[in-house]
C-alpha cells in the first residue's frame, strides 16, 4: 500500500490559510489564496480544523489563565528564593540591600520551624510590555502585580507603605501565584511593599512575631 | 489606613493587559495561540504539557519581539518557535514512538485501514534526525513547499531536499517492523 504522508498540493498550504486569516496576506497572493480556498476542499478542512483549534483553546485556556502564566513564567527563575536572585544585583548596582529587598523574620518564640522561606515577586505593564519589576523606577500609569510564593504559609497580607498612609493591598489565603487584582501605585516619590507571610490570620498593622516579612521598595 | 496611594484594577493580570496601552499579550493570544495549542497538543499528545508549552512558547516570543516583528510571516515564525520548542520536549522523553506505532498496527490489522498520516508522521519524527525533524513538520504538517522552507530556515533548497529525504529514510527503516506493506514515496517524488 502506498501511503501519501501529505504536504503541500496544487495551490493547497495549511500555512498559507493560516497566514490568510492572521491578515498576513496581500495584493495578488490574497486574491489567488481567497479564490483557492473557495472552491477547496481541502483547505476547507483545514478552516474547520482552525476553527476547532480555537474552540479547544478558549475551552482549555482562556486569557486570564494564559496572561497569567506566561507572566509567570517570564519572571521565574527556579531554584532561587527571591532573596538570592536580587542581592547580587543589587550588590552589582552598589545599591547594596537597602536599596534593594529585605526579608525579615520575626523571631519566632518557639525557635521551630521547618518551612522554606516565602517570597513574593512584582510583575509591571508598562510601556515595555509585561515584565518583572527588579529595582527599575516605577512609570506613572503603570500597573503592579504581586505574585506569592508562601512556601506552605496560609496567610498572607500585602500592604503599600508610604509616609503618613498606609493601603492594604490585599489580606487572607496565602495564594500561590498572582494575586487577583493589579494596582496602580500613584504616588509620588517612594513606597514600600511589605508582604507579610504567617499560618494564621494577620492584622496588617501588628504582624505575627514568627511571620515572614519581605520589603519590596518602589520609587519613581 | 488610607487608599490614597493606589487604585486598584479588577481582574489582576487580564485586567492589566485589557487596561494596557497595546494589548500585546492579548493580541498575539487572539492571532496565534490557537494555531500554537494546536501544534502543542499534537505533537506532545497530554493536554498539561500543552498547556506548559503554550506558554514557554509565548515566553519566548516576548523575549524576541524584534524578530517576531521582523518576521515575513509571522504566523510561520511563531508556529516554528512552538514545533521546535515541542521537538526538544519529545526528544527529553523516552523513546515511546516505536510502541506507538507497533499499537498503530495492531489496531490497522482489525480496521483495516490506512494508518492516518498526520498521526504516522508524528510517530516517524522520533525516529529522524534532529535538522531533520523540523523540515518534515514544515513539509508535511504546514503543507510549506520546499522553496517556502528554504526560505524561512536560510537553507539552500538541495539542504531542504536531503533533510526530506533523510526523514524519508528512517521513516521506512521505522515502519520495515511494525507496517511492512505501508511504502512511503522517494524523496524525489516530493
Amino acid at each position: 500500500m502506498n501511503l501519501d504522508l501529505g504536504g503541500p498540493g496544487p495551490g493547497c498550504s495549511a500555512m498559507r490559510v493560516r497566514r490568510l486569516a492572521a491578515g498576513e496576506l496581500s495584493g495578488a497572493e490574497m486574491e489567488r489564496t481567497v479564490a483557492h480556498v473557495a472552491g477547496c476542499a481541502r483547505c476547507a478542512a483545514t478552516q474547520r480544523e482552525m476553527a476547532l483549534e480555537q474552540e479547544q483553546l478558549r475551552r482549555d485556556v482562556p486569557f486570564p489563565q494564559f496572561a497569567a502564566g506566561v507572566a509567570e513564567k517570564l519572571a521565574h527563575r527556579p531554584r532561587q528564593t527571591f532573596v538570592a536572585r536580587w542581592a547580587p544585583l543589587a550588590a552589582a548596582a552598589g545599591l547594596a540591600l537597602i536599596a534593594g529587598v529585605q526579608v525579615l523574620r520575626v523571631p519566632d518564640d518557639s525557635g521551630i520551624r521547618s518551612k522554606g522561606a516565602a517570597s513574593a515577586q512584582i510583575f509591571v505593564q508598562d510601556g515595555r510590555g509585561i515584565h518583572e519589576l527588579g529595582l527599575a523606577p516605577v512609570s506613572e500609569g503603570a500597573r503592579l502585580l504581586v505574585s506569592l510564593h508562601p512556601a506552605g504559609r496560609k496567610n498572607v497580607s500585602v500592604v503599600l507603605v508610604e509616609p503618613g498612609e498606609t493601603s492594604v493591598i490585599y489580606a487572607g489565603a496565602a495564594v500561590n501565584g498572582p494575586l487577583p487584582q493589579a494596582f496602580e501605585w500613584t504616588g509620588s516619590k517612594a513606597a514600600t511593599l511589605r508582604i507579610v507571610f504567617a499560618d494564621r490570620p494577620i492584622d496588617p498593622a501588628k504582624p505575627p512575631r514568627d511571620a515572614d516579612v519581605i520589603e519590596l521598595p518602589l520609587h519613581r | 489606613m488610607t487608599v490614597k496611594a493606589l487604585r486598584v484594577i479588577p481582574g489582576g493580570l487580564a485586567g492589566m493587559n485589557a487596561a494596557g496601552p497595546s494589548g500585546l499579550l492579548e493580541e498575539l493570544y487572539e492571532k496565534h495561540a490557537a494555531a500554537v495549542y494546536g501544534r502543542c497538543r499534537y505533537l506532545l499528545r497530554n493536554d498539561a504539557e500543552a498547556k506548559d508549552a503554550l506558554q514557554d512558547v509565548f515566553v519566548k516570543v516576548l523575549r524576541a519581539l524584534p524578530e517576531f516583528r521582523e518576521a515575513a510571516s509571522p504566523s510561520t515564525w511563531v508556529l516554528r518557535i512552538a514545533t521546535h520548542h515541542c521537538l526538544n520536549v519529545m526528544r527529553s522523553r523516552k523513546a515511546l514512538w516505536r510502541e506507538q506505532l507497533l499499537a498503530v498496527a495492531r489496531e490497522r490489522r482489525q480496521e483495516t485501514e490506512p494508518p492516518d498520516r498526520r498521526e504516522l508522521v508524528r510517530m516517524l519524527l522520533a525516529a529522524a534526525p534532529e535538522e531533520a525533524q523540523e523540515v518534515a513538520v514544515m513539509y508535511f504538517v504546514d503543507e510549506l513547499t520546499q522553496a517556502e522552507i528554504a526560505q524561512e530556515l536560510s537553507r539552500s533548497l538541495p539542504t531542504v531536499r536531503k533533510r526530506l529525504r533523510e526523514f524519508l529514510e528512517c521513516a521506512r527503516a521505522a515502519l520495515k517492523e511494525a507496517l511492512p506493506d505501508v511504502m512511503l514515496p522517494e524523496g524525489d517524488d516530493l
